[in-house]
């Protein structure tokens, strides 16, 4: 199992089109993904799961993977974090 | 496998959800179609209407209807579209939560897919306390 701690940094935080991407991006990974934001864990392959943290702009969280491609996983993951969503801002 | 979904719903409902749904998903991944219901519609014809357009839907595995409101009359003509031949499953209480729920699992069957769709809509209504 991969971990990785991580901050929120795209102004609109895991809105609705942000949490769509990033679920599109994991279902490719057969491993497990978690997103774990104050204390809640919520699966990262589901929209409404990654919709319920209402994670905004500058919410710490810690991602983690778990499985044969956990690695290919997790990078996916935090680039999408450190590009911004491809939201520019 | 592809399950056709169809919302029916009364006016200006569907058509704004699955706007909404486009613009957080982009393309969506299973074919879509809405039927809206005008006040002064004839039932009738708007079931006709409905088969025919579940039927375009249909790709071999049925499809999944969505209606806003269980006991009105939208819901009322979709319950009525196995009378006609439509192999499909009706969940009722639509709302964006429910139809994103139902496009993020566009793999599943038509029995899935109508579990996937309750609990997407019921967990997507939160109370939150300050």
């Amino acid at each position: 199992m991969l971990e990785r701690d991580i901050t929120i940094t795209n102004r609109l935080g895991l809105h609705a089109r942000a949490s769509a991407k990033l679920v599109q991006a994991l279902h490719e990974f057969q491993s497990s993904a978690t997103i774990v934001c104050r204390g809640k864990e919520v699966n990262a392959k589901s929209i409404m799961g990654v919709m319920m943290l209402a994670a905004g702009l500058g919410t710490p969280l810690t991602l983690r993977t778990d499985g044969v491609d956990e690695e290919a996983a997790m990078q996916a993951m935090v680039e999408l974090f450190e590009r911004k969503f491809d939201e520019g801002a | 496998m592809t399950v056709g979904i169809l919302l029916m719903t009364h006016e200006a409902m569907g058509r704004a959800l699955v706007s909404a749904a486009h613009h957080v998903l982009g393309a969506l991944p299973l074919p879509v179609d809405v039927q809206e219901i005008a006040p002064d519609a004839d039932p009738e014809r708007m079931l006709r209407a409905a088969a025919s357009n579940a039927r375009e839907l249909d790709r071999g595995n049925g499809v999944l209807v969505l209606t806003d409101l269980y006991g009105a009359t939208p819901c009322n003509i979709a319950r009525r579209l196995p009378d006609l031949g439509v192999r499909m499953h009706c969940v009722s209480g639509l709302n964006l939560p429910m139809l994103l729920r139902v496009l993020n699992y566009p793999e599943q069957s038509l029995e899935e897919l109508a579990q996937t769709a309750a609990s997407g809509g019921r967990g997507g209504i939160v109370i939150d306390t300050p």
